[in-house]
C-alpha cells in the first residue's frame, strides 16, 4: 500500500508539469489504475471476500482505466491542429501548489487526526483533489480540464475508501455512473466547442458572458 | 360570528368571477360587484353593530383549518372593530360606485378587475381579523400583491407600469421590516399567535427596536414622509374606485397594524416613541399638504393630501403615546380616540374625493386641472358633493373633517398645558405646524374646486362633459350625506371610537389593553353622555379639554352672517357691470390657473419646495420684441431628490464593482470555490 500511494504521489506531479494530452491521458489511466489496485487492497484487508472486494476494483478499472482515457483518446484523435496538443505554459506554479498541497495534506491529518494509521493516504488524497483543482483552474486546454475533473474525482474516492473501508455497493455504482455520464458530456460539449470556435481554449467562453 | 364568514364567502364568491368565461363578461362584472357590496354591507353591518353594542354577538375568535394548508387563527376584538367598520362602508359604497365606473374597462381585463376588487376586500378583512402572525404577514402580503396588480391594471401604460413596480418595491420593504418585527417578538416567545405576543417578556432595548421596525414598515404603507414616494405615483395610475380603496381603507389598515403593536406587544414605556411618531405625522401633515398645493394632477393631489391626513392621524397617535407615557389615562384617551375618529372621517371624505376625481375623469378624459374648469354647470351633483367633501377635507364645520382634527388639536393643547418643558416646546411647533396644515389644506381644495368646477371652461376637453351615471353620483351622495351627518352629529361617532378603549357595556375594553394596566382604572368616563347634538363632559376636568359642538359653531356663524349682512346689505347700492380689464373683454385663460394660484405658497416656501423653472425661447426675433417663450416649472419631490436617489446612485455603484468579480471565465470561477475551500480547510486546522 505504502508503494502505491508514492507511486500516485510520483504520478500526479508528473501530471503538473505534463503539457501534451496524449501524455497527460496516459498518466491519468495510470492514476486510476493506482486507485483501483489500492481499492482491491483495501477491499481484501478489510476482510471480505468473493465478487464484493473486487467490483470496486474492476469497476474503477472499466470505467477510469479503460473507458475514460479512450473516450478522451479518441476526442483528441479528432484535433489535428498541433497547437492544440502541445502549448507551452509555465507549468511551474502548478507544481509548486502541488508541493503546497501535500503539506498541507500532511499538517491537517495531523491537526485533524491526529494518530491515524493512513496518514500518507490521507495526506496523498488531499494532494490529489486539490491538484485535480488546481489542473482545472491553471490549465486553458478543455480536456485537461477533463483530466482535472477525473483526477479530483479520484481523490475524493480515494478519500472516501481511506474514511469507509469501501462504501456500499449501489453508492459506489452510482458514483461510476455520474463520472461516466459527466465524461460523455464533457467530451461531447468540448467536441462541440471545437466545432464552433475552431479551439478548445475555455478562455473563449468569456465571449458567453451577458 | 357566522356573518362574518358570511361577508368572506361573499368576497370569494366574487372573487371567482375572475374565472367566469369571456362572454359573461359584463355579467362577471356585476356579480363581482354585487357581491363585494353585500359583502361589505354585511361586514359593515356586523362590525358597527359590535362596536357599539358588543355583548350579544362576537365577532370572530377561531380557527379556520385547512388541512395540509395549515391551520390560520382569526381572532377580532374591538381594536379590530373600527377598521372592520371603514372597511365595510368604505367597500360599500365605493363597489356600488364601481358598477358603473369600472364598465369602461370592457374588454379590457374587466373579470380580473372586479375579482382582484373581491380578494382586496377580503384579504383587508383577513389582516383585520388575522390572530397570528402568519396569518397577519399572508393576508398582508395577499393585500400589497392585489394592490400591486390593481395599480397595474392600466398596464399598457408605460408610467403605470414603473408606478406600480415602484409600489411593488417599496411595499415590499415595508413587510420585510413588519416580518422583522415579527420575527423578534416570535422568536422570544416561541410561538406566533398575537395571544402569546402580547405576554412577552422582552428587555426594553429589543423591544424598541421591534417598535422601530413596525413603525417604519406600517409608516411606509400609511405613506408617511420620507417613505411616502410610491404613493403620489401610485394613484394617479391606478383606477379610480382603486386609489379609492387604497386610500380610504388600506392606509388605514397600516394604522390598525401600528395599533396592534404599540398597544398589545411593545407597550410604551419611553418618551422617545411618541415623540418619533409625533413628529413624523407632523412633517407629514405639513410637507404633504404643502405639496399638494403644487400638483396640478388631480389625482396627485389627493395622494398628496392623502399624506397629510395620514400624518394628522399619527400625530394624533403619537400625541396619545406620549400623555400615556405621562400617566394621563384619560387625556391619552381623547387621542387615541381622535387618530380614530380622523380615521373614519379620512376615508369617508377621500373615497368621496377619489370617486368625484373618477367622475371628472370620466367626464373630460384628463387629470390635469389646468384644463378643466366650469364643470359645475355640466355636472352639477358631482360638483355639489365634491364641494361638501372638499370643505371636509379642508375641515371646516358641519362636516366630518373637522372632528378629528378639533380632537387632534384639543388633545395636542392638552399636552402643551400638561407636559414637561421639552414637550412644550416640541407641542408649540405641532400647533404651529398642524396651523399651517389646516391653512394650506383650505388652500389646496379651494385651489381645487374653484379649479375644476368653477370659472369658465379652460379647454375643448370640458365641452363634452356631462353629469355621471346614477350609481356613481349615489355612492358620491351617500358619502357626502355621511359626512355632513358626522360633522353635525359627531356625537355617536366619538362614543363609538371611544369604546374601543374603554370596553362597550359589559365588553371589556380590547383584550390588549390588559397590557396596558392602568388603563380601564376608575378615572375613565365616558366623552359623550348621549346627547346628540352637544358633546360635553361629565364633569370630569379633563373634558373640558375636548369639546365639540356644532351648535355654538352654528349659532356663532348665524351671528358673523347677520352683522356681515346688515353691515353689508344696509347701505351699500349693489351694481352689476362687467369686469374691469384694461379696456378689453376678458378671456377663459385670464382666469386663474391651478399654478397661479399656488404662486405665492411657491414663493414663500421657496426654500422647502426648491421649484426649477425653466424659460425656453421657442422663437426669438429681437431682444426687446417677437418672442414666444415657454416656462417650464417643475417641483421636485425633496426626498427624492436628497434621499432616494444618493442610495439609488450608491447600490448601482456598488453593484459595479462587484461586477468586478464576474468575469465570464469558467475557470475564475472555479477558483473562487477553490480558494473558498482551502480558506474553510486550513481554518478548521487552525
Amino acid at each position: 500500500m505504502e508503494y502505491l500511494v508514492v507511486l500516485l504521489i510520483l504520478v500526479v506531479f508528473l501530471q503538473t508539469r505534463i503539457m501534451e494530452l496524449h501524455r497527460a491521458t496516459y498518466l491519468l489511466a495510470i492514476q486510476s489504475a493506482i486507485i483501483a489496485g489500492s481499492c482491491v487492497i483495501i477491499g481484501v484487508s478489510a476482510g471480505g471476500g468473493g465478487v464484493y472486494a473486487f467490483l470496486p476494483g474492476l469497476l474503477t478499472l472499466g470505467v477510469k482505466v479503460v473507458f475514460i482515457p479512450w473516450a478522451i483518446l479518441r476526442l483528441i484523435g479528432q484535433i489535428k491542429d498541433d497547437s492544440e496538443i502541445n502549448s507551452n505554459i509555465n507549468v511551474n506554479y502548478s507544481s509548486m501548489a502541488a508541493a503546497v498541497f501535500l503539506v498541507m495534506g500532511y499538517i491537517m491529518a495531523d491537526h485533524l487526526l491526529p494518530g491515524v494509521i493512513g496518514r500518507d493516504i490521507f495526506a496523498a488524497a488531499i494532494l490529489t483533489i486539490m491538484t485535480g483543482l488546481t489542473l482545472i483552474v491553471m490549465r486553458r486546454r478543455a480536456i485537461m480540464q477533463i483530466v482535472g475533473l477525473i483526477t479530483l474525482e479520484n481523490g475524493i474516492y480515494f478519500f472516501g475508501l481511506l474514511m469507509t473501508e469501501g462504501l456500499p455497493l449501489i453508492v459506489e455504482l452510482g458514483v461510476f455512473l455520474d463520472v461516466l455520464i459527466a465524461v460523455v458530456v464533457l467530451v461531447i460539449l468540448t467536441g462541440r466547442m471545437r466545432l464552433s470556435f475552431m479551439t478548445t481554449d475555455t478562455g473563449v467562453m468569456r465571449k458567453l458572458k451577458g | 360570528m357566522d356573518l362574518l364568514f358570511l361577508s368572506l364567502g361573499l368576497f370569494l364568491l366574487g372573487t371567482a368571477t375572475i374565472l367566469w368565461p369571456k362572454r359573461f363578461e359584463p355579467a362577471a362584472h356585476y356579480v363581482g360587484m354585487i357581491s363585494a357590496a353585500a359583502g361589505s354591507g354585511v361586514l359593515f353591518c356586523v362590525s358597527g353593530l359590535y362596536l357599539v353594542s358588543a355583548g350579544w354577538l362576537r365577532l370572530v375568535n377561531g380557527w379556520l383549518a385547512f388541512g395540509s394548508w395549515g391551520s390560520y387563527s382569526l381572532d377580532a376584538d374591538l381594536w379590530s372593530a373600527p377598521f372592520l367598520v371603514i372597511t365595510g362602508l368604505a367597500g360599500f359604497i365605493i363597489s356600488l360606485y364601481g358598477m358603473d365606473y369600472a364598465k369602461r374597462y370592457r374588454g379590457n381585463g374587466l373579470r380580473a378587475l372586479a375579482g382582484e376588487w373581491n380578494l382586496f376586500l377580503l384579504s383587508m378583512v383577513m389582516v383585520l381579523v388575522a390572530g397570528d402572525a402568519f396569518t397577519f404577514i399572508l393576508a398582508w402580503e395577499v393585500m400589497a400583491l392585489v394592490s400591486f396588480l390593481l395599480v397595474n391594471h392600466e398596464s399598457s401604460k408605460k408610467e403605470t407600469v414603473s408606478a406600480a413596480y415602484q409600489y411593488m418595491i417599496m411595499t415590499h420593504l415595508g413587510t420585510a421590516a413588519i416580518l422583522v418585527a415579527f420575527y423578534i417578538l416570535g422568536s422570544s416567545v416561541g410561538s406566533f399567535s398575537f395571544a402569546a405576543f402580547s405576554l412577552n417578556q422582552m428587555p426594553p432595548d429589543l423591544r424598541h427596536i421591534v417598535f422601530c421596525f413596525a413603525f417604519a414598515g406600517f409608516a411606509l404603507k400609511s405613506g408617511l414622509m420620507p417613505l411616502h414616494v410610491w404613493l403620489p405615483n401610485a394613484h394617479p395610475a391606478a383606477p379610480s374606485h382603486v386609489s379609492a380603496l387604497m386610500s380610504g381603507v388600506m392606509l388605514k389598515v397600516a394604522v390598525y397594524g401600528f395599533g396592534r403593536f404599540v398597544f398589545q406587544f411593545t407597550g410604551i414605556d419611553t418618551l422617545w416613541q411618541g415623540v418619533l411618531v409625533i413628529s413624523t405625522g407632523l412633517i407629514s401633515a405639513f410637507l404633504g399638504v404643502l405639496y399638494a398645493n403644487m400638483e396640478k394632477d388631480v389625482k396627485r393631489i389627493l395622494a398628496y393630501s392623502s399624506v397629510e391626513n395620514m400624518g394628522i392621524i399619527f400625530t394624533a397617535f403619537g400625541c396619545g403615546m406620549i400623555l400615556k407615557y405621562l400617566d394621563m389615562e384619560s387625556l391619552s384617551l381623547v387621542a387615541f380616540t381622535a387618530a380614530l375618529v380622523h380615521a373614519f372621517t379620512h376615508s369617508l371624505m377621500k373615497c368621496l374625493l377619489f370617486m368625484s376625481a373618477g367622475c371628472v375623469m370620466h367626464a373630460t378624459g384628463s387629470k390635469n386641472i389646468e384644463i378643466m374648469g366650469g364643470l359645475a354647470k355640466k355636472m352639477p351633483w358631482t360638483a355639489f358633493f365634491t364641494l361638501i367633501g372638499s370643505m371636509s377635507l379642508a375641515s371646516l364645520p358641519f362636516t366630518g373633517g373637522l372632528v378629528g382634527e378639533w380632537l387632534t388639536l384639543q388633545s395636542l393643547y392638552t399636552l402643551a398645558v400638561n407636559g414637561n418643558d421639552e414637550i412644550r416646546l416640541l407641542v408649540v411647533f405641532g400647533l404651529i405646524l398642524l396651523g399651517f396644515t389646516g391653512a394650506l389644506a383650505l388652500g389646496c381644495f379651494v385651489r381645487l374646486f374653484g379649479i375644476v368646477f368653477l370659472g369658465r371652461c379652460r379647454s375643448k376637453a370640458v365641452d363634452k362633459a356631462h353629469e355621471q351615471p346614477f350609481f356613481m353620483v349615489l355612492a358620491l351622495g351617500i358619502e357626502a350625506v355621511l359626512i355632513v351627518a358626522v360633522g353635525v352629529f359627531p356625537s355617536p361617532l366619538v362614543a363609538a371610537m371611544e369604546g374601543v378603549f374603554i370596553g362597550v357595556g359589559d365588553m371589556p375594553p380590547a383584550m390588549m389593553f390588559d397590557h396596558w394596566s392602568a388603563m380601564g382604572g376608575s378615572g375613565i368616563v365616558p366623552m359623550v353622555d348621549g346627547y346628540a347634538l352637544l358633546w360635553s363632559g361629565t364633569g370630569n376636568i379633563y373634558d373640558q379639554m375636548a369639546v365639540y359642538c356644532p351648535v355654538i359653531f352654528a349659532i356663532m356663524g348665524l351671528v358673523l352672517f347677520g352683522i356681515c349682512y346688515l353691515s353689508v346689505m344696509g347701505n351699500t347700492l349693489v351694481r352689476r357691470e362687467v369686469t374691469w380689464n384694461c379696456g378689453t373683454y376678458p378671456t377663459a385663460r385670464q382666469q386663474y390657473s391651478a399654478t397661479g394660484f399656488s404662486k405665492p405658497l411657491r414663493r414663500a416656501f421657496d426654500f422647502i419646495l426648491k421649484p426649477r423653472r425653466e424659460k425656453v425661447y421657442l422663437e426669438k426675433e429681437h431682444d426687446y420684441f417677437g418672442h414666444r417663450v415657454r416656462f417650464n416649472l417643475f417641483v421636485p419631490d425633496r426626498f427624492t431628490d436628497r434621499l432616494y436617489h444618493p442610495v439609488e446612485h450608491f447600490m448601482v455603484r456598488l453593484s459595479s464593482t462587484l461586477l468586478m468579480i464576474q468575469q465570464g471565465s469558467v475557470r475564475l470561477y472555479i477558483a473562487y470555490t477553490m480558494i473558498a475551500m482551502v480558506v474553510v480547510l486550513l481554518w478548521g486546522v487552525m
